[in-house]
């Protein structure tokens, strides 16, 4: 195991709470807290013991609890859109499902490396969204969409709710031909939804 | 439909349901039961059957009740109308809504609030069969879907209840023991941190016969634990060596 090959030893199961040491042999690192100067497990995992480096952390076997950070790629529907900004209900976080939605905004000035003309040649309420979030500064999380892999995943026609093709620069509704202005993303239209 | 018994504990020092004064009722608890939800537990004690799901942490609705600081913790606990012999309303009774609160606030100490600012954490109590001691059934539940769930915590809690039948300090009280007994002291223990969360008492008990309740409560509470480290070592372990 590569783990062991490290220096490390893949431990035993631990719980929230369980004793893994006390601070005098060990710096506690992710997954443990300290408690009157003894190290405890905080999640379900397995104990890492770093004899080398005198490290205990706990590896999670459980993956969920997870909110958006600083630079952590979302998935969403743009809920509304007005000419300067966009929201979004993020409903994925790094490819987690969350069951419940956050929100998010999308500034026009983070949309496009260059100048955008109108938020709605960016997005529409209903399309699906990929973006990266940049701030979770006053109490929301504003989003960028200024790579190639970020924009719109999935759009849907304004007249006939259809969903769009990609067609260059444009959008093309298959069934009534509308033309549309999407930030689409590298790989618009591939994912399932 | 029941009728009151003549005695509560036997000749022989047995109890109802044949059991020692000292023994709990057969337990089975399961982990991750609930495919919906973030996290949930399934308790089974004795005649209790419970589940247990946890959702978030998630962005809180209504947003004013967000604090900036720290998650909040929800906590609904409801039995179902066909949970005990009588049919019980539907609607939250008084007793629903105080054990919510009651629940809840065993269940804060050993939640780390502080890691999700401004978001919720809701935790849904459906009691399908109930049959005295649900509110430590519950919390025992509860603690289990919230680390199955991956919140951070402090330590896994455990609650069990005592009390006096017959002028005997017996463990986790039945239906008919606590409406007919004594007193009925349920206890609430973050094992590891050797911290009690919850600890109440109804009826009259001298201060010896609490103390002797307690101690017994916990020590009940520390059989129960193993069980619920099991519960997680039966879905976490498992599904660790089909990983690999």
């Amino acid at each position: 195991m590569s783990l062991q090959s490290s220096g490390r030893k893949s431990g035993r199961f631990v719980l929230p709470g369980e004793r893994l040491g006390v601070i005098e042999e060990f710096i506690p690192d992710a997954g443990t807290y300290v408690r009157d100067g003894v190290i405890h497990s905080r999640v379900v995992g397995r104990a890492l013991l770093d004899l080398l480096n005198k490290r205990v952390s706990v590896y999670p076997l459980v993956h969920g609890a997870k909110v958006p950070k600083n630079g952590s790629v979302v998935l969403g529907q743009v809920s509304n859109v007005q000419t300067q900004n966009a929201t979004m209900r993020i409903f994925q976080i790094d490819k987690k499902q969350l069951s419940g939605f956050f929100t998010g905004i999308l500034h026009i000035s983070d949309v496009r490396l260059r100048y955008v003309e109108s938020m709605f040649d960016v997005c529409k309420p209903g399309d699906i969204l990929r973006a990266k979030v940049i701030s979770e500064k006053n109490r929301t999380y504003h989003l960028s969409t200024k790579d190639k892999n970020l924009g719109v995943v999935h759009a849907f026609c304004l007249r006939c709710g259809y969903m769009l093709e990609l067609k260059r620069q444009e959008m093309r509704c298959p069934r009534c031909g509308k033309i549309e202005k999407r930030k689409a993303a590298l790989d618009y239209g591939e994912g399932a939804m | 439909m029941s009728r009151k018994p003549e005695k509560l504990i036997d000749k022989k020092g047995l109890r109802l349901d044949g059991r020692k004064p000292d023994e709990l009722r057969p337990i089975k608890i399961e982990v991750g039961v609930l495919p919906n939800t973030d996290g949930s537990a399934y308790i089974q004690q004795g005649k209790n059957k419970i589940l247990a799901g946890v959702y978030g942490p998630r962005e809180l609705h209504p947003k004013h009740l967000a604090l900036p600081d720290r998650t909040v913790l929800r906590c609904r606990y409801r039995m179902a109308p066909f949970s005990v012999q009588e049919r019980k309303s539907p609607a939250p009774s008084r007793r629903d809504i105080e054990l919510s609160k009651v629940i809840r606030e065993a269940l804060e100490p050993s939640v780390f609030l502080e890691y999700y600012p401004r978001t919720g954490i809701d935790i849904h109590i459906e009691v399908l069969q109930a049959d005295g001691g649900t509110r430590c059934a519950s919390i025992t539940a509860a603690s289990l879907a919230l680390a199955d769930a991956g919140i951070p915590m402090q330590d896994l809690v455990t609650a069990c209840a005592a009390g006096k039948v017959d002028n005997t300090i017996v463990l986790d009280l039945m239906d008919t023991e606590d409406k007919e007994g004594g007193a009925d002291v349920p206890v609430a223990l973050m094992p590891n941190l050797n911290a009690i969360t919850l600890l109440q008492m109804d009826g009259i008990l001298s201060l010896e016969e609490f103390e002797k309740a307690a101690n017994l409560a916990l020590e009940g509470c520390r059989k129960i634990y193993p069980m619920q480290k099991e519960a997680l070592k039966a879905k976490y372990v498992s599904v660790k060596e089909v990983e690999e």
